[in-house]
């Protein structure tokens, strides 16, 4: 690692600030990205007129969310409503501290980056229940209410399956568990915990099929609804930051991060590469799945998380538990993480086939007057 | 688990992506579930019935593509049928059969939208909708080729329709129904066995046979929950008695039922189109009306105003979303005496209250998409 | 003064403005926000202390999810501000409990003996911290995960009680 100045805070201060510029350029693009992504699979052109390709549509509509008139409700708690944008927004650029994106480009390599960017993150979920509570409106607060249950819920499967990548790798330095990956990503060893974790992620990132907080059809944007102008774009600038750091932290965790499947010493040009391939993939993932399914319900997404994705997290850490102290060969991690994840599909496959609760329809028709 | 808490009320619209207008419903809600819901309807009410009693009879079409914007053609048709039954009028053989071919294909445009915008309502971000779009834009453009208009086509006149189809349209209709089975087949494909589609719809807004005859829901809803009921077959018009087909019929009443009901009623349309258009005669394509009728020079086949006898009339329809009835009453002027229209949409949101109670508000918002509402006919 | 001394009293600051929100606070919500706040200074000092493990489970649990619960049960209620004073008849009472916690708070920070240097940060390391939770502290540990268990098991029978009715 080296210093970007002699002082060690001012050292800091610098990374920290080529993040804090750094971020919402890319977010511009990625916006853009996901637009004409969007656009081809609803067989739709996308941004198209400004610029060449529409490429510069990210910077004009930044430009007209920054210029429009700030809107706060008359009756919206003042404070609660302007701050929950910031506690949405920090947090997200305080998780993006930890990740580090090549052997030698981060900000800082900490012992235990992979817990840190974990609950830093966790604390985002505080500015969409104020943000929610905030706006004093209706849909704002069942956004909010759906908000926290969901993040909150699917926190622990999703930090159950870093757990189980930990456990592999004995660290909870990102950068250790990168370097471990040289010859083998861990998601040939944990196929399981990469589902899980990319299906809590998913959840995390509240994206379809898990957009019940901010559900369109809904609650019409749940807590950001009352939020207009450059307040509703550190929204949009969060979730599209959120977006990266998720894929970029299944990249390293699953994916071998910028060592596989070259090795640990290639230039840092090639890291580079391998890297933004790796985070790209799983972003275009989660931009097609945006496009590709309907939403759940509330009560279905708390039972997939408490029923399913749960013990089968719990069922990879005992797994791993069980190959580590017995010293098995790693091919039985494959084998048995490998059958738990085809049997968690099978069940979810199952369940979504035959479900759909019945409501008792007669106690309704007994409401209305109406029996027969 | 519960949670306790107060009742909370909500409004759904009337400015709200999801009630496909300008419709409110009043939710009350312990929580997410819902313990009262309220139908506020009339906010889109543009007083047509009276306005169409100061209008004569072939004035009147244009409104009645505006009832239902979604399905202008079966609107259109409806309101001729009931004029043409005060007047005795026979219609020629070709325009029926136009009108047959028509009113098919707004069933297709029309279903093609709800079924898109309930996977919308599920929550499918738009990528239904868009590609059900593709199929509708090219009815539209068969539609501009007939008569000039895309939504607000005034397309049927009293005695027949306004023209004849020009040359091209044909192969046009005929290239369509070659590309629309492998549409339907990729629609199947992706909706009908979609795992969260099923999960969020199967066991919804649950309405058996006798709650559908009491609230007399029509169409799609009532032949969802199971009941056989089809206007082109119980009562024949247009040319639905010379052509084959059959009535999807559901087995649950829920909003999944709806939903497969329509995407087999795209396969049942796209059947009879097949049959009527081999089946076409050629003639002429309006009956001139008799000598009652005050019929200006310049245009001979569309009298603007005639003075029907005195009497009344009710003519009804399979519209996309119904029995769509018009019921005239005739004192002898040039005007209608009295105008009604019996619009399904408005009648199959009736048992919402029913649907919806003891439901969540996710629920709630697939059961309103599953009806398939258009305001403009609900609120008229 | 150092950047270290700088920045403690800068967090302490902090913390102890969030404290005193918490309980001035005319809207609960806004207590329980001042909560968080203060719960997250705790955590900044450790991050002081050298204690990185223990300042990233005190964001973790507190600060993302108990006050989310906490916060969560205050908006389902309907919840307006609370006019005139807090206290009633009962606060000799209150006096009375706030006074031997304070007088218990101060012996145990007095009385106890400190490891570790004090003008040097002790560094625990994580497999340190879980060495200790599962051997020394196994009995302790296990009795706590019991005690969990309990309560959880408590929570969904009330809930299960009331849907059956």
């Amino acid at each position: 690692m080296f210093l970007l100045a002699d002082n060690v805070w001012l050292d800091a201060l610098l990374r920290m600030t080529i993040v804090a510029v750094l971020v919402p350029v890319g977010v511009i693009l990625l916006t853009w990205v996901e637009r004409k992504v969007i656009g081809r699979l609803q067989q739709r052109l996308g941004p198209m007129h400004v610029g060449p390709f529409g490429l510069l549509q990210g910077i004009a509509d930044t430009i007209k969310l920054m210029t429009k008139e700030d809107v706060r409700p008359d009756s919206a708690d003042r404070p609660t409503f302007e701050l929950a944008v910031f506690v949405i927004v920090v947090p997200v650029f305080m998780a993006a501290v930890a990740i580090p994106f090549t052997a030698d480009i981060f900000v800082r390599n900490m012992a235990l980056g992979l817990f840190y960017f974990l609950a830093v993150s966790s604390l985002g979920i505080v500015g969409f229940v104020m943000a929610g509570w905030g706006s004093d409106n209706k849909y704002a607060l069942l956004g909010g209410v759906r908000a926290g249950a969901q993040l909150i819920s699917y926190e622990i499967p999703l930090i159950l399956s870093a757990v189980a990548v930990a456990m592999l790798g004995q660290s909870l330095s990102l950068y250790t568990l990168v370097e471990l990956q040289d010859n083998t990503p861990f998601i040939a060893y944990q196929p399981l915990a990469f589902v899980i974790f990319i299906i809590a992620g998913l959840a995390e990132l509240y994206r379809q099929p898990f957009d019940i907080p901010v559900a369109e059809s809904e609650v019409v944007g749940g807590p950001t609804v009352e939020y207009s102008g450059i307040r509703w774009s550190m929204f949009q600038m969060a979730e599209f930051v959120s977006l990266v750091l998720i894929s970029a932290l299944a990249s390293l965790l699953f994916l071998g991060g910028w060592v596989w499947p070259f090795g640990a010493d290639n230039a840092t040009w090639l890291q580079v590469v391998l890297m933004v391939v790796k985070t790209s993939a799983f972003i275009l993932f989660f931009m097609w799945m945006r496009v590709s399914v309907p939403r759940l319900r509330i009560d279905q997404l708390m039972a997939l998380c408490w029923q399913i994705l749960l013990p089968f997290a719990f069922l990879q850490i005992i797994i791993n538990g069980l190959v580590l102290v017995y010293d098995w060969p790693s091919w039985t991690l494959t084998i048995l993480s490998g059958a738990a994840a085809i049997a968690m599909g099978a069940i979810i496959y199952r369940v979504a086939r035959r479900s759909g609760v019945l409501y008792q329809t007669s106690g309704a028709a007994e409401q209305v007057g109406l029996v027969l | 688990m519960t949670i306790k808490s107060e009742p909370f009320v909500v409004n759904v619209g009337p400015q709200h992506p999801s009630t496909h207008g300008v419709f409110r419903l009043r939710l009350t809600l312990d929580g997410e579930k819902i313990i009262d819901a309220d139908m506020i309807m009339g906010y889109l009410h543009r007083s047509m019935e009276k306005l169409a009693e100061e209008r004569t009879y072939t004035q009147n079409i244009p409104f009645t593509d505006r009832t239902d914007y979604l399905a202008a053609m079966t609107g259109n048709l409806a309101y001729v049928i009931a004029v043409e039954k005060l007047m005795n009028i026979e219609v020629p053989e070709r325009a029926q059969f136009l009108r047959t071919i028509m009113a098919e294909l707004q069933r297709i445009a029309s279903h093609s939208m709800a079924i898109g915008i309930f996977a919308n309502d599920c929550g499918a971000w738009q990528t239904p909708v868009m590609h059900m779009f593709r199929d509708r834009e090219k009815i539209l453009d068969l539609f501009e080729m007939a008569c000039g208009a895309r939504l607000t086509l005034n397309y049927m006149r009293i005695g027949g329709v306004s023209r004849d189809i020009p040359d091209e349209w044909m192969p046009q209709a005929h290239k369509l129904l070659k590309e629309l089975p492998k549409r339907f087949a990729e629609y199947e494909d992706l909706l009908l066995s979609n795992e969260i589609i099923i999960a969020r719809s199967r066991g919804v807004g649950v309405l058996t046979p006798e709650q559908a005859i009491a609230y007399s829901v029509s169409g799609p809803m009532l032949r969802g929950s199971g009941v056989a009921w089809d206007i082109r077959k119980a009562d024949p018009y247009a040319a639905y008695d010379k052509l084959d087909f059959e009535i999807a019929v559901g087995t649950n009443g829920d909003c999944y039922d709806r939903f497969v009901i329509r995407l087999a009623e795209l396969r049942q349309s796209l059947y009879m189109l097949e049959q009527a258009l081999d089946m076409m005669p050629s003639g002429p394509v309006h009956q001139r009306l008799g000598t009652s009728t005050v019929q200006p020079g310049t245009q001979p086949i569309a009298p603007l105003a005639f003075r029907p006898p005195v009497g009344e009339a009710y003519g009804r329809i399979e519209s996309p979303r119904g029995e769509l009835g018009y019921y005239i009453v005739s004192d002898g002027g040039p005007s209608p005496f009295r105008f009604h229209i019996r619009s399904p949409s408005f009648i199959n949101l009736t048992p919402l209250k029913l649907m919806a109670i003891g439901s969540t508000v996710a629920d709630a918002i697939v059961i309103l998409g599953s009806v398939d509402i258009v305001v403009g006919e609900v609120d008229r | 003064m150092t950047y270290e001394e700088a920045l403690f009293y800068v967090i302490a600051a902090i913390t102890v403005a969030g404290a005193l929100g918490v309980v001035t606070a005319r809207n609960v919500i806004h207590s329980a926000l001042f909560l968080i706040l203060a719960l997250l200074g705790v955590a900044a000092v450790y991050v002081l202390l050298a204690s990185e493990f223990l300042a990233i489970v005190q964001v973790l649990v507190y600060g993302g999810a108990v006050t989310i619960l906490i916060l969560f049960a205050m908006m389902l209620t309907r919840v307006r501000d609370i006019e005139g004073p807090l206290d009633g008849p009962q606060r000799p009472f209150a006096a009375l409990a706030a006074t031997v916690f304070l007088g218990t708070t101060v012996l145990a920070v007095t009385q106890t003996e400190w490891r570790g240097e004090t003008d040097e940060a002790t560094v625990v390391t994580i497999e340190q911290i879980g060495e200790a939770l599962f051997s020394t502290w196994a009995m302790p540990f296990e009795i706590a995960s019991l005690l969990l268990m309990v309560a959880l098991i408590g929570a969904i029978v009330l809930a299960r009680g009331e849907e059956g009715e």
